[in-house]
């Protein structure tokens, strides 16, 4: 962390320029997380000054900010159900909310690969994968989109999807 | 898709295609051993993205975020500087006169469990960042432990030409704890002594940490720990 500017002014804009290109992606994740805008609020602000806190990591051009950001959230959301479970009063309350699945420390490497691997493929193939698997459009409904032919669209899944497997390399596998 | 091709099968895999359209590939794939081993592939691949949370593809600041952000930004501008200002001249500090009674007397109840409490002391001179097994003359220790945050700590005050270095080891704190040391002086004035995050081994084996603030050892009054986040952890009166 040597390296980081600690002015208070660098520390400012560092986390308004974070805060205005992830803030809403931030913000909705944890809110399906914690299923609560207030908590969901607190994970954000500990996610951005960790982020300050850790500009080197961030900043250094490896991997992505936004896989970094939204990692680090999770966790965050992680620790404190975990810190929440130890008290058996509010059991009743953890039971209500999504799971979070898996060890983070796996999960982790891998949500940061994955978008990291997609900001490597085309624009137009990530486009592709991003109206059919994450926002679950048809082909019908993404080729109406995107304005071109359903054709296309199909055939841009398929290379959009082979074109990820190469930047991953055929050994990756998730980590479970 | 009667025929083969192999374009069909990345809509196919990520569920895109209309009822009829799946129907065909189905039938394909059934007589098509090249169309089924790279179907694995490519389900392989889509198992990936759901790695990512769908909401990593929303750009832009929140909508109503605005006292988050400022809420935020206060947080950072308190912590970037914290090193140079003595921080608050505490004007809390009655009431807090009635904790150091407590502490105090948790202090004697640590000091005859005998246990834990010899073997933090000794980790604090072990790793105090003068080379000898003694602590400097004029130097002031204390443990307490707090009840109500579950953590014990050992503090150590060495005097310094005008000044203080103030060493800690504290137990019973989680990893990942972002802590600062505060201290504060006889007239009531408060100084920040540095601070530092827990790790997951210093959580175990209790968490060493030193700092030098600007107080003759025999004006330190009291050395407090709290979170960054503002949240008392334990307080020894010296």
């Amino acid at each position: 962390m040597g390296d980081v500017d600690r002015r208070p002014e660098s520390a400012e804009a560092l986390v308004r320029s974070l805060y205005a290109e992830h803030g809403r992606s931030l913000l909705a994740y944890a809110t399906r997380l914690t299923g609560d805008r207030a908590a969901a609020e607190d994970v954000v602000q500990e996610t951005l000054v960790r982020a300050w806190k850790h500009a080197d990591d961030l900043t250094s051009g490896k991997g992505s900010v936004r896989g970094w950001l939204l990692t680090v959230a999770r966790n965050i959301v992680t620790d404190r159900a975990r810190a929440r479970a130890v008290r058996p009063a509010e059991v009743a309350e953890i039971a209500d909310r999504p799971p979070v699945e898996g060890d983070h420390s796996e999960a982790v490497v891998n949500s940061m690969v994955v978008l990291d691997a997609l900001d490597q493929v085309s624009p137009e193939h990530r486009e592709v994968l991003v109206e059919l698997y994450y926002r679950g459009r048809s082909v019908t409904e993404a080729a109406k989109e995107l304005g071109v032919p359903p054709g296309t669209v199909k055939s841009r899944s398929y290379y959009a999807l082979r074109a990820l497997r190469t930047v991953m390399g055929p050994g990756a596998e998730v980590a479970r | 898709m009667s025929e083969h091709d192999p374009s069909q099968l990345g809509a196919y895999v990520l569920g895109a295609l209309e009822p009829d359209e799946v129907r065909e590939v189905d039938e394909h794939l059934a007589g098509c051993a090249e169309c089924r081993t790279e179907l694995v592939e490519l389900e392989e691949m889509k198992e990936f993205l759901g790695e990512v949370p769908p909401e990593a593809f929303l750009d832009g600041p929140p909508t109503d975020g605005d006292l988050l952000l400022q809420r935020t930004l206060r947080e950072v501008r308190a912590a970037s500087a914290p090193q140079e200002a003595p921080v608050v001249a505490a004007a809390a500090a009655p009431k807090k006169r009635t904790r150091w009674l407590a502490v105090a007397a948790a202090v004697v109840v640590l000091a005859g469990a005998v246990g834990g409490g010899v073997l933090i002391g000794r980790q604090t001179t072990d790793n105090a960042p003068v080379a000898t097994e003694t602590v400097p003359a004029g130097s002031k220790q204390v443990m307490v432990s707090d009840a109500g945050t579950g953590t014990t700590m050992a503090a150590t005050v060495e005097p310094r030409a005008g000044w203080s270095w103030v060493t800690v080891t504290i137990a019973g704190l989680k990893a990942g704890a972002e802590c600062q040391m505060f201290v504060t002086d006889k007239t009531g004035k408060t100084y920040v002594a540095g601070s530092w995050v827990v790790s997951p081994k210093a959580a175990q084996e209790g968490s060493r940490f030193g700092g030098g603030v600007l107080v003759p050892t025999d004006q330190v009054r009291s050395v407090e720990i709290k979170t960054v986040q503002g949240k008392h952890v334990v307080t020894a009166a010296v």
